[in-house]
């Protein structure tokens, strides 16, 4: 990958970033001033949201300055092809298998085999023989890792 | 004597046994392109919370001495580092291993390795702890300009503008600022939201940002298709006269590497940047480098392992890490409830020598593995990424989870995953980022205990010589870069403005 982000990326986190620390600042808001002290607990926060937001101004004017001359905005991007589809996939696959640990749908163990078999052929374009190697992985590192984890290292797992 | 002691339990059963562990599979993980040290420390620190903490620091220590020294397998046969440390070694290791001498240059580059790290063991031992009697007179303004200059170090120094840098080091020291807070016990930045009120925790920020974000990472690049070399075992010991010639060069870059290594904040990265181009500066055929030199390899190796000891050295100090991974150790010793800083000396010296041991047996260890298993560790480089990646989210859902057992840790870390991914994405170096989130709290209890000692007066901040010194190098630093910047487009535009030479 290039050394330099493209404009639009740029231009994205930074705008996120300004308005996480518009938030904070706004929150910030409601701490009181420090009664024992002089500086309290409010004024730190603002000052480095404050900062935040200005640097990312800066950032922000600087890409919208590339964009406008038409500089870079193809850079960061490599020679081979970026599978943004499978890192979405797999994002969203996570969550579900938080989800489920969190509701706690059945036993880490299972859940964590499904997560796996599914994760890896998902990946690997559901191909049969990668697909058993996937299931072999996800039953031994689930029923592996809730044995290792609560009886070995005695720690606890979600449902378990 | 202590030290003597420390090295002497190192040789018994489970510290030997987490100090081997620690070593290979730091090895492991810096031989497999993707996988990082900082990631495999921060997976790690829940399982160290059941250990003593002697055991835990062996550990992570070796851990941390093994990742540094296994990047260059990868670095060699792959031409991609396996730690972003080893990026240097690219440069003349791919080349040489290309033109058929792949044994030679790993040779030359676990060789420089083992004298980078023992060197930087000798600082280690011999400046820690002066350092920290310094530090112990520290006042709490002296001490919050030491921390506002190694933020503006630290961001000057990383990856890509100094604008991001400090955008990094910012942020991070924001998200440490929710939660409870410890000098007046009200809730700040928790939207009233209880569970907010503990604040979020290094952990599971740490996994996010080190091993989520750099799976995403991984499964975006899974095209990536790396020119391979074979392996051959041919050379990979030096020989007296290639010990002889490299002498000067392994002893140089190994001292640069240290010194790098103890600025607070700045990697390994840099410490072999800095070696590399003073080794090619010096050099009697600059002209080789990068084509396969063997000076390159020893410089660039030899710096990045010494940065180990070096970045220990503030660490132990003064409670300021020298590099990302420190930042982890830092997390690691809290963890214990063990305060790093001046007073580690004192309160836990079985503690700081345990380390230093580890950092001195892992070198000897990781010199011996790595001479003899590189073969079988080169083949760890074709290990599918496709059945690594998910299996290693796992042990991440597991990591967060142990902290506290609590889903909340989990999402924490997801979201901060998707967060450092975007923020690697835009070019914003991450290291920064944890470094700010360490380092935040102490930098404002320190800020409010000098304003409560002179009612409200910053004046001491600018009055006293070494805070005024921390904040006038704080200022020349953060200056220095902006006023380059400005130099060069002057130029450039002059440049673009002077007439086309007919010539």
């Amino acid at each position: 990958m290039s050394e330099q982000s493209s404009p639009r990326t740029d231009i994205g986190v930074s705008l996120f970033l300004i308005v996480v620390c518009s938030l904070v600042l706004w929150e910030a808001r409601k701490i009181p001033p420090g009664v024992y002290e002089p500086l309290g607990s409010g004024p730190i926060p603002r000052a480095v949201a404050g900062l935040i937001i200005l640097l990312c101004l800066v950032v922000l004017v600087q890409a919208l300055r590339r964009m406008a001359r038409g500089e870079g905005v193809t850079t960061g991007e490599p020679e081979f092809p970026l599978r943004y589809l499978d890192a979405v996939g797999v994002v969203v696959v996570t969550l579900i298998y938080i989800l489920g640990l969190a509701l706690e749908l059945t036993s880490f163990a299972i859940l964590t085999t499904v997560f796996l078999t599914f994760t890896i052929g998902f990946l690997t374009r559901f191909r049969r023989r990668a697909l058993a190697v996937a299931l072999v992985l996800g039953l031994v590192m689930g029923f592996g890792c809730e044995y290792l984890f609560t009886q070995v290292f005695v720690v606890d797992l979600p449902t378990s | 004597m202590e030290l003597l002691q420390a090295i002497g339990t190192i040789f018994t059963p489970w510290p030997f046994f987490y100090m081997m562990i620690g070593t290979v599979l730091g090895i492991t993980v810096g031989a497999i392109p993707g996988l990082t040290g900082a990631m495999l420390i921060a997976l790690t620190l829940p399982l160290t919370y059941y250990m003593t903490p002697i055991n835990a620091v062996i550990l992570l220590v070796s851990m941390y001495v093994g990742a540094i020294s296994g990047g260059l397998i990868t670095a060699t046969l792959l031409r991609m580092p396996g730690t972003p440390a080893a990026v240097m070694t690219t440069l003349d290791g791919y080349p040489m291993a290309r033109s058929g001498r792949p044994g030679r240059a790993l040779g030359l580059g676990i060789s420089a390795s083992f004298v980078g790290g023992m060197v930087s063991w000798v600082a280690l031992v011999l400046l820690a702890k002066p350092l920290s009697i310094i530090a112990t007179r520290f006042g709490p303004f002296d001490y919050f300009a030491l921390i506002l200059m190694a933020m503006v170090l630290i961001a000057s120094v990383s990856q890509g503008s100094l604008v991001k840098g400090l955008i990094s080091g910012l942020l991070g020291m924001l998200v440490s600022m929710p939660g409870v807070d410890p000098s007046t016990g009200m809730p700040r930045l928790t939207w009233d939201w209880y569970m907010l009120n503990g604040g979020l925790k290094l952990l599971p920020v740490l996994i996010g940002v080190f091993a989520v974000s750099q799976i995403i990472g991984d499964i975006l690049e899974l095209e990536r298709k790396a020119e391979r070399v074979a392996m051959s075992r041919s050379g990979i010991l030096m020989s007296l006269i290639d010990w002889k010639r490299q002498a000067f060069n392994l002893i140089r870059s190994s001292v640069i590497g240290t010194w790098v290594g103890i600025l607070p904040g700045v990697g390994a990265s840099i410490g072999s940047i800095m070696a590399y181009s003073t080794a090619k500066n010096m050099s009697k055929t600059p002209e080789k480098f990068g084509t396969g030199s063997e000076e390159g390899i020893v410089a660039s190796e030899a710096a990045n392992n010494a940065t180990v000891g070096g970045a220990l050295i503030p660490l132990i100090a003064m409670g300021i890490p020298g590099s990302v991974i420190d930042a982890i150790l830092i997390g690691a010793l809290m963890i214990h409830s063990i305060q790093p800083g001046p007073t580690l000396f004192i309160n836990n010296a079985d503690i700081v020598y345990a380390m230093m041991a580890a950092c001195l047996v892992a070198n000897i260890v990781m010199y011996l593995v790595m001479t003899g298993a590189v073969g079988f560790l080169a083949k760890l480089m074709y290990l599918p990424r496709t059945f690594m990646l998910p299996t290693i989210l796992v042990f991440c859902v597991i990591g967060a989870y142990a902290l506290d057992n609590t889903m909340l840790d989990v999402w924490v870390m997801m979201i901060f995953g998707v967060i450092g991914f975007f923020l690697e994405r835009a070019r914003i170096p991450l290291g920064p980022f944890v470094i700010g989130f360490v380092l935040a709290e102490l930098a404002e209890s320190k800020l409010r205990t000098g304003l409560m000692i002179t009612a409200g007066s910053y004046e001491p901040l600018f009055t006293e010589p070494m805070s005024a010194s921390f904040m006038a190098i704080a200022l020349v630093l953060l200056v220095w870069p902006i006023y380059g910047d400005w130099k060069r487009s002057r130029r450039a535009k002059a440049a673009a403005a002077a007439p086309p030479d007919d010539g």
